[in-house]
Order: structure tokens, then C-alpha cells, then sequence
């Protein structure tokens, strides 16, 4: 996919793109309080701990990553219960005292520098895999050659899903900015409600060999977290090209508000996600 | 009403005039190629006179007397004729042209002389002639990119489908090929534009003080005229380019017993091989690219005063990549139009148009396999009688009828995918626009040309109209500065035709010229302009994907003002001219997405935009060279364009996409001799907005930006300049080279910047948490040769 840009670009004889980073000033803002993470239910491989990352905005071309944010207080509520999370290190606080559990609400409640962020998102239940497996495929356009992990999959009939896609390749979880992103890892049945769907492909970017191990999970997300994942793929599969889909930047909005300050906007999002796994090994 | 009585009794008042008076009518015509020929100037003394209308036909009425009448059109010879005005007379000419002028003649209808006296201002014509002298990139020439190089019309980039005219968006231009609308005039994402220049005759631009007979669009009318035919002889070119060949056959049809043609056709085409590249290359081997196009058009005179013409377009974009997309998009128009002179002076024109705009997008991934089918669809009827009530007074009237269906877009499985079918409820909308517009000298200095337009849009059934929790889609949270959609309540089905919302238009229209001296005029206009459609568009340019969708419950029409003022001055006998224009135009209910609006594949597009105002103004100068041996012209624009809408940068005015501050052309072409010409043209512009990141955060692992202030910052200031030859073949030969280089100092002139995630590292694809900004640029050089015969 992310050759899709120079085979418009044959059009022209020659047309290209140049690292200006140096040539650019940006303006700066405030530092914003960024959250990325949420509750995970997974009853394949249940987790020891809930996890959130807490973090503040750096400069676009500043080197380094976004500065960890170590003194907030952070918890979470099921509607009856308050869990207090624990600050581990590098903006990362945990819990290991929740317990997942399906169509339950969960609120966050983040306290940082005298100011309150408040964010909620439902879980709902994800169905499981078909069949995960994988195929050899030629070298295109948009990828080289190797092995690619597919899987079958059934969508629950009459009801709205929405799914995101995670691949890892030897315990790795993989991403990589592109345009395709948005199209591949983040689905809505809205066309498909109630099919089954074949030989779709998790993340068109991973290529595996024979011996490595890929796992794939299925996340059954809100369709308010969807948008925001479509959104967020978009932007940052941007390739400057007006006419193939070239949105206007603007700030993605987070489902976290400050309710003391509204216009200190926090970003990221505090999402609740149910998790399908297979793990399969590459073979011949 | 009281309008109506004042217009009957003021129309009493010219048939009272018009006593012992007779007419003089007739048609004007090119005498090699029998084209009809419009705007042609007749004058009959000093200060009488009038000009030809769009098919050529001029009437006067004038007293008992006898006249020396002179017809003159630049690049023709003068036509001088004594007529004993004693009657009713039919005279008509047959102009040749003149071959020491031709060539040297750049804005060729607009005498610079005319430029001073009409009372149109922010008017440009410009004939196919003028935009083939012109430079090109690939040696195609382009109409849209030749209306670029005129003050106060830019685009948003290199590839952009569509053009901006005073600060406005590319969907508020109407485009009319033969009265036909062209929803989407560009080739190959906005590269290249849908009008082959070889089956065009001319255009018209209006910029503003738009007359009363246009009608449904804010900024401009740019209204297209296909060759009506060769009716003398038969006449074939053959065009051999880099990236595409056309060829245009044109001859006479319908010959009587003394070899006077009844008729005459014209038939273009041109096809693209710019996919026969990609083939060649191993790596691009599974896209394939392509466009085409034809024109035609046919027309057969009944008799004396009664003529029919039959007109059509059909153009077709593909671009496919195997086992990924594929999009095909194009528009299709038909006209058949009638016209009769029903006496002396008053000309009925009608006609009856159908335009179909369609697309669609193929997902071709497998296991999710689809295609996406978008149209829009309208059907025309527009009758106008001219009235030529005498020598100082003309008046237009009539009205315009459009039915419009918009399929907003049908989903279907392919191949055996699991994708479930499904349409879209089909739309359904009438407009109608009545209009009145005279033109009348009041005195040797003065004269005006008023009228009114008064439109109306029905939206109507079949239809299932969404409630909304508290009566609109969306909801404004001005304190975390946010739109929330509201909640559909219930629904409200209307059957077919039944009316689901209305709007009505009141539109003025007035132009004045006063006449300084025979060398130089002021000119000052207004008008109010309505616009039922918009194109919803997401993206910072207009793509073949974007959606026209009509006004109704939930979205509001458009409307703006305009006020023109401008002097206009000619020099040295013609050689040079020159105008200025100021203007501002005030925009109403403009739309514009909000931010994060997803619209593809959307079934509620209110629930995705937002209307506010926008604002723009500027000053603008040309001057013109019209004779010698170097022609050409200057041009220099000092604009703003600006929106505000409720939710969007901070609820503050913003710099629209087309927004610039400075925008200069200089154009030259020079004939050395009867073989060579050359051609130049140096384009300069302020940068345009762009919208860079003010921080970054991680999501999910990749590296996301942040952004504030909408169209913020600028891109770098875009400056090119293309050089071109022709070399005319010998005295025998048919053939002609046309050699160009575009962009000839190789500027790399940004078309966008914009900022990612460096995501290789040492050639393996992951995520690296650097980021980097991007400039992309379209093309660098480009030379290229054209090779045109006639045979």
C-alpha cells in the first residue's frame, strides 16, 4: 500500500518526495495529557493486570519519545467498585485486581496537575476465529514475497460489530504507519453483518518466514473507539496526495475530557476491548 | 407582482418606441468553416451598433435611413456594406479571416476596444486558438489549466480536479459544456481536465457580475462551446502526443442541389496510452491507468429561421490495482437544442439536456470484495427568448427547469465475497430558475445591464426523512468545543414527488459601464448568487469521489454577494489593454466537514458537515498585448479567502484550502516567422495553507500527530515557467511539431508537506518512533513533443 503513491506517480515522469524535516519550524502547544491504554478480556490467555499509559505531547519533530507522566492519580470504575491503579514506572500504572467482564461500563478517572479527566467505554463480547492460517504469497506491488497470515471469520447476525486487528510476529505486536491501515485493521460489519468472511488478511504489512510464530487477536471494540481508530489510521497513513483522500489535519478527539478545564484536552483514548487469540507456527 | 407590472409597463414603453422603425437581422459566419461566430460587433453609425449572440444571429432595429454597416471581429476581415433601410431586411455575412492577424491575436473575442465599451466586466473569453499557442505540460492543452493563468482563478495544487475563482471552492463553479453541467471536469485525478481543445470553440468565464441567465452556482460560470462543424468542407486532424492521440473529423451533411450544406457535424476522441508505461515496468505492471473521451456534435438548419443542433460528451477515467482498488469514474451529457428566429427581433432558443455524473470504487481485497456505485443524475429544459426591442434595449428572458436524482451510492459483492448487498436511498430534487435581463443603453456614456433571477429547489419523494432528537443531526458542545450526533427518534416517509422541503431564491443582478472616454470606462456590478447542490468533499482538494448532495431538512442552501468594481483602459490604438478590478464577496451557509467527518460509504452526510460563512476579496490586474509579433499578457491577483464555522478552529475565521495572497502570470507568445512560434509563461504564487502538526503522542503503538489551528501555516511559495515551439510545416505539408518543456528550471514546488513516522529501518518495516517531514512534488522537467497533421 504504501507504494500506492508511485504508481500514481508514473504518471508523471519524474515527481518526488524530499525529507525537508530541517527546512520545517512548527509551533508548539502546551503539553497534553495523553492516555493510551484500557481493559482487556481475554479468556484465552487471561491477563495478570489491567494496564494504562499515562504521557505528555512533545513537539512533532522533537527526537525522543513523549514524556512519561509519573504523579497522576489514576482509577477505574465497573459501576460499583472504584480500582485505584499504581504508578510501575515510565508513566505505566496497573491493577491486577479487575476482572473483566462483558457489557459493563468501565470509567476512568485520571487526576493530573489539579485537573480531573473523566472517560468511559462499554465492553462488549467478540466471537471467536474460524480458522487462522497462512499462505505464501508472490511479491506485488505493495508487498515482497513471503508467508501471510489469513484467517475465516463469522459475524454475530443482527447485531452492530466492530473489530480492530492485532498481529504479532514472534511475540511482537507489529505496526507501521500506512495508508492501508485504516481499511485493514480497524472493520465494521456494517456490509457484512452476519457472514462469514474468508481469507482476510489482519495487517497487510507483516510479511512471516517458515519458523516464525504469529499470533492474531481480534478485538471486539464500541463504535465510538472505531471511529476514532479509522480516524487516527487515516492521519497517519497520509501521504500528502489531495486526490486519493487527503483529509484536513485536525486534532483527533479523545473520549477522556477534563472536566475542569475543557479546552486542556486530553488524547488518546480509554477504550474496553474483548480479545479473541490463535497462535499458529509458520510452516511449509 | 409589482415587479411584473413595472417590467409589462416597460416593456409598453419600448413597443410604443419602436414605431417607423425596421430590422435588420441576420447571422455571422466564418466563411472557411461556415462556424457561426459570436460576439461579433455590427455598427451601423458612430454609436449604434449591437453584437451577435451565441449562434451568430445580430438584430437591430434602427430608423428609415441609409446605413454603412461595418462588421468587424478580431483576427477577421472587415465587412463594410451600404444598406438602404427601407424595410424589414435579412442580411447576412460570411467573414474571412485574416491571415496577416491571425495568430498574433491572443484574447481574441474581446477586442481591447470591446473590453472598454461592454458592459460585462470580470469577464474572460478565451478560443481554443489562444489555449493550443500556450505551453503544456505533456503537450496536452488544457483549458482548465489555461483559465489558471487569468487573474483571480488558481487551484489547490498541481492535482487538483477543479479550479477556484475568487477565493470560492471548485464545487461552486458552474461548468458548462453546450449547456450541458459537468459535475467533474478532470482526467486522471485532476492532472488533466475532461475538455479535448480540439472540439472546443471557445469559452466564457464569468468571475462576477454574472448575468441573470445563469443560475445555481456561488462563484463562477464557465460555460464551454463545442465546434458546431466544418459546413463547407470536410476536414480530419490527427494529434500524436506523449500521453494520449485524438483526432477530430468535421464535414458539411445534408447538401442541396447547389452544394449548401443543410448541416454540419463534428466528431473528437481522444484515448490515453499513459498505461502502456506502467506495463513496461515490472513493478507497476498490475495498475492500470486510463482515460478517453468524445465529443460530438451535429447540427441542421429546418430552414431560414429555424435550426437544430445535437450535442454530446462521454469521457471515462479508469485507474485499477490487481487484488486492491479499482475506481472509474466520468460524466456523460446530451443536448438537443432548437433555434428560431420568430421574427425580426425575437430569437427562441430551447433545449433539452440530460447529464449523468458516475463513479465507483472497487474494493478488490480478497475475502471483502465490492464495488461502490455513485451517481448523479439531472435532466434540463431551458427555454430563453431574446428580444432585440431596439437599438439601445435587449432583453433576455426565460427559465430553467432541472430534475436531479442522486444516487448517493449502491454496494455490490464481487466475485464471491461475503459483502452483503445494499443501496442507498436514492434522492430526488427539482430546481427551477425564472429570470429576466435587460441590457440597455441609457446615454452615449452610460449603459447597464439588470435583471433578476428568482430560483427555487424542491426536494421531493420518495424519501424516508431520519428525526432527530432535538431536530437537528448534530449538536454543538461549546464547552469541550466538540459536535455531538444526536439520537434518530423516528423517521417520516414521503411518497414520490411529494415535497419534502423547499427554498426559494430572490436573485438581483446588475452591471453598469460609464464610458470615461472611447479609450477607457468604469464598470461596477453586484449580484446575488443561490446554490442548491454541494459537494462534500473531505479532503483539502476536490477528488472523483467526493459527493454532491442536495439541500433539504438538514442542509441549507448557499448564497453569496458580490460587489465588482473595475477600470478598464485601452492604449495606443488597441495595441495594449489594460483592467483592474477590486471585488468582495460575501458567502453564505458555505459547507464544511467537521473535523474527523468520514464520508465514504456514509449514509447521513448531515451528520457529518457543518455550514458557517466565508469571505474573500481582492484586487486584480491584466494587461494585454492584442498585436505585433509578441502578444501575451500580464496578470497579478492580491486575494484573501477566509471561513469561519461553528466547531472549527476554534470558531475563528480560517484561510480556505485556495486561499493566496499573491498570485502572478505572465504569458508570451512570439512569432518569429511563418514556421516558428514560441510560447512562454511564468506562473508565481504565494504558498497556500496547510495545516502542520503542533505535537505528537503514541496510540497503539505508531506515532500519532496533533494539531490546532486549521490551514495555520503555508506551504513554500510555488513558482514555475514553461517554454514551448511550434514549427509550422512548409507550404504542402499538413503536419505540425509542437516541442515543450514544462517547469524548465526543474523547480521542485511543493504540493503538500506533510509529516510521518519514519516506519524502515535499515530496509525492514517497522514501527521507530521517529518522525520526519515530506515534501511531495508532482513533476520536476518535462519535455515533451506533439506531432498534429490534417488530412
Amino acid at each position: 500500500m504504501k507504494k500506492l503513491i508511485f504508481s500514481l506517480v508514473i504518471l508523471f515522469i519524474v515527481s518526488c518526495e524530499t525529507e525537508v524535516t530541517n527546512d520545517i519550524t512548527l509551533n508548539g502547544s502546551a503539553p497534553r495529557l495523553i492516555i493510551n491504554g484500557g481493559i482487556e478480556r481475554n479468556t484465552t490467555t487471561p491477563l495478570a493486570e489491567q494496564r494504562i499509559e499515562l504521557t505528555s505531547t512533545i513537539g512533532f519533530l522533537d527526537t525522543g519519545d513523549p514524556t512519561p507522566i509519573t504523579d497522576a492519580q489514576v482509577s477505574v470504575n465497573d459501576g460499583t467498585t472504584n480500582f485505584d491503579f499504581a504508578h510501575v514506572g515510565n508513566g505505566v500504572y496497573t491493577n491486577s485486581d479487575i476482572v473483566a467482564t462483558l457489557d459493563t461500563e468501565y470509567t476512568v478517572t485520571i487526576i493530573w496537575q489539579n485537573e480531573m479527566y473523566v472517560g468511559s467505554d462499554t465492553l462488549t463480547e467478540v466471537p471467536n476465529f474460524d480458522n487462522v492460517y497462512a499462505e505464501f504469497e508472490a511479491e506485488t506491488l505493495f508487498t515482497d514475497e513471503g508467508y501471510f497470515v489469513k484467517f475465516d471469520a463469522t459475524d454475530p447476525a443482527g447485531i452492530e460489530n466492530y473489530y480492530y486487528y492485532r498481529v504479532y510476529k514472534n511475540g511482537e505486536f507489529f505496526i507501521v504507519a500506512d495508508p492501508g491501515n485504516s481499511f485493514t485493521l480497524v472493520e465494521s460489519d456494517e456490509f457484512f453483518d452476519g457472514q462469514q468472511r474468508v481469507g482476510v488478511k489482519p495487517n497487510e504489512e507483516v510479511i512471516f518466514q517458515i519458523g516464525d510464530t504469529a499470533k492474531v487477536e481480534q478485538l471486539s471494540i464500541t463504535e465510538a473507539y472505531h471511529d476514532f481508530l479509522v480516524e487516527l489510521f487515516t492521519q497517519t497513513g497520509n501521504q500528502g496526495l489531495s486526490f486519493v483522500g487527503n483529509p484536513p489535519p485536525a486534532s483527533i478527539r479523545s473520549n477522556v475530557l477534563n472536566t475542569d478545564t475543557p479546552s486542556n484536552r486530553a488524547l488518546g483514548y480509554f477504550y474496553t476491548v474483548d480479545v479473541a487469540e490463535e497462535t499458529i507456527e509458520i510452516v511449509e | 407582482m409589482k415587479l411584473y407590472v413595472s417590467i409589462l409597463f416597460l416593456l409598453s414603453f419600448f413597443m410604443a418606441q419602436a414605431q417607423d422603425q425596421y430590422t435588420l437581422s441576420g447571422y455571422i459566419k466564418d466563411k472557411a468553416s461556415g462556424e457561426s461566430l459570436w460576439g461579433v460587433n455590427i455598427t451601423v453609425s458612430a454609436n449604434q451598433g449591437t453584437i451577435t449572440n451565441d449562434y451568430g444571429f445580430y438584430s437591430i432595429k434602427l430608423a428609415k435611413g441609409t446605413y454603412k454597416v461595418s462588421v468587424t471581429y478580431l483576427g477577421f476581415k472587415t465587412i463594410e456594406k451600404e444598406v438602404v433601410l427601407d424595410s424589414d431586411q435579412k442580411i447576412s455575412f460570411e467573414l474571412e479571416e485574416d491571415s496577416a492577424e491571425l495568430g498574433e491575436v491572443i484574447i481574441t473575442a474581446d477586442k481591447a476596444t470591446k473590453a472598454v465599451q461592454s458592459t460585462e466586466m470580470s469577464v474572460v473569453t478565451l478560443t481554443s486558438k489562444t489555449i493550443k499557442k500556450l505551453p503544456t505540460v505533456l503537450g496536452e492543452p488544457d483549458l482548465l489549466k489555461s483559465i489558471q493563468l487569468l487573474p483571480g482563478v488558481s487551484s489547490v495544487n498541481d492535482a487538483a480536479s477543479g479550479f477556484n475563482v475568487r477565493g470560492g471552492s471548485a464545487d461552486q463553479n458552474l461548468i458548462l459544456l453546450d449547456d450541458a453541467v459537468i459535475y467533474n471536469a478532470s482526467h486522471l485525478f485532476g492532472f488533466f481536465s475532461v475538455f479535448n481543445t480540439d472540439a472546443v470553440k471557445d469559452l466564457k468565464l464569468y468571475k462576477g457580475g454574472i448575468p441573470s441567465v445563469y443560475g445555481g452556482r456561488l462563484s463562477s460560470v464557465l460555460d464551454i462551446k463545442q465546434k458546431e462543424g466544418n459546413t463547407k468542407d470536410f476536414n480530419a486532424e490527427l494529434g500524436i502526443g506523449l500521453i494520449s492521440s485524438k483526432g477530430l473529423a468535421e464535414g458539411p451533411i445534408f447538401k442541396d442541389e447547389n452544394g449548401e450544406a443543410k448541416g454540419s457535424y463534428m466528431l473528437a476522441g481522444r484515448t490515453s496510452y499513459i498505461g502502456l508505461f506502467a506495463g513496461l515496468s515490472e513493478e507497476f505492471k498490475d495498475t492500470k491507468v486510463s482515460f478517453y473521451d468524445i465529443n460530438l456534435k451535429a447540427n441542421y438548419s429546418i430552414n431560414k429561421n429555424n435550426r437544430i443542433f445535437l450535442s454530446g460528451y462521454f469521457g471515462r477515467d479508469n485507474f485499477e490495482i490487481d487484488n486492491f482498488l479499482g475506481t472509474r469514474w466520468g460524466n456523460a451529457t446530451g443536448t438537443l437544442r432548437w433555434t428560431s428566429v420568430l421574427s425580426d427581433d425575437l430569437f427562441l432558443q430551447t433545449s433539452a439536456i440530460f447529464s449523468n455524473y458516475d463513479y465507483n470504487l472497487d474494493n478488490l481485497r480478497t475475502g471483502s470484495e465490492f464495488r461502490w456505485n455513485s451517481n448523479i443524475l439531472n435532466y434540463n429544459f431551458k427555454p430563453r427568448l431574446t428580444w432585440f426591442i431596439n437599438a439601445n434595449n435587449t432583453l433576455k428572458t426565460g427559465f430553467d427547469y432541472t430534475y436531479y436524482n442522486f444516487q448517493p451510492g449502491e454496494i455490490k459483492p464481487l466475485k464471491n465475497s461475503s459483502i452483503n448487498p445494499e443501496k442507498f436511498r436514492e434522492k430526488f430534487g427539482a430546481e427551477i430558475g425564472a429570470y429576466v435581463d435587460l441590457k440597455q443603453k441609457l446615454s452615449e456614456k452610460l449603459s447597464l445591464q439588470y435583471g433578476f433571477r428568482i430560483s427555487n429547489f424542491n426536494r421531493i419523494g420518495k424519501d424516508v426523512i431520519p428525526t432527530y432528537a432535538t431536530g437537528n443531526p448534530l449538536t454543538y458542545d461549546a464547552v469541550q468545543d466538540i459536535y455531538q450526533e444526536n439520537e434518530v427518534t423516528g423517521e417520516t416517509a414521503f411518497s414520490k414527488g411529494k415535497k419534502i422541503k423547499d427554498f426559494y431564491g430572490f436573485e438581483p443582478r446588475f452591471s453598469a459601464r460609464y464610458l470615461i472616454n472611447d479609450n477607457s470606462s468604469v464598470k461596477f456590478s453586484y449580484n446575488r448568487m443561490y446554490q442548491y447542490l454541494h459537494l462534500i468533499s473531505n479532503t483539502t482538494s476536490a477528488t472523483p469521489l467526493d459527493v454532491w448532495a442536495p439541500s433539504g431538512p438538514f442542509l441549507k442552501p448557499q448564497y453569496s454577494d458580490q460587489i465588482a468594481l473595475g477600470y478598464f483602459q485601452s492604449l495606443k490604438d488597441n495595441k495594449y489593454d489594460f483592467n483592474a478590478e477590486v471585488y468582495y464577496k460575501k458567502m453564505n451557509d458555505v459547507t464544511d466537514f467537521i473535523d474527523g467527518a468520514d464520508l465514504l460509504f456514509t449514509k447521513s452526510i448531515e451528520t457529518e458537515v457543518a455550514q458557517g460563512e466565508g469571505r474573500a476579496y481582492g484586487f486584480e490586474l491584466q494587461v494585454n498585448k492584442n498585436k505585433g509579433k509578441l502578444t501575451g499578457w500580464l496578470s497579478y491577483t492580491l486575494a484573501r479567502s477566509e471561513r469561519k464555522v461553528l466547531g472549527i478552529n476554534n470558531n475563528q475565521f480560517y484561510a480556505s484550502n485556495n486561499d493566496q495572497l499573491h498570485e502572478l502570470n505572465l504569458v508570451g507568445m512570439y512569432k518569429l516567422n511563418d514556421r516558428w512560434e514560441f510560447g512562454g509563461n511564468f506562473v508565481f504564487g504565494s504558498g497556500k495553507p496547510v495545516t502542520y502538526p503542533t505535537g505528537q503522542y503514541e496510540q497503539n503503538g505508531i506515532v500519532v500527530a496533533d494539531y490546532q489551528n486549521r490551514n495555520g501555516d503555508r506551504l513554500p511559495a510555488y513558482h514555475r515557467l514553461d517554454v514551448s515551439a511550434t514549427l509550422y510545416p512548409k507550404k504542402g505539408n499538413r503536419g505540425k511539431w509542437i516541442f515543450s518543456l514544462a517547469n524548465l528550471y526543474n523547480r521542485q514546488n511543493a504540493a503538500s508537506i506533510y509529516f510521518r513516522e519514519v516506519s524502515e529501518l535499515n530496509g525492514v518495516e517497522m514501527s521507530t518512533g521517529t518522525t520526519e517531514a515530506i515534501k511531495l512534488s508532482y513533476f520536476g522537467i518535462v519535455p515533451s513533443v506533439t506531432y498534429q497533421f490534417k488530412f
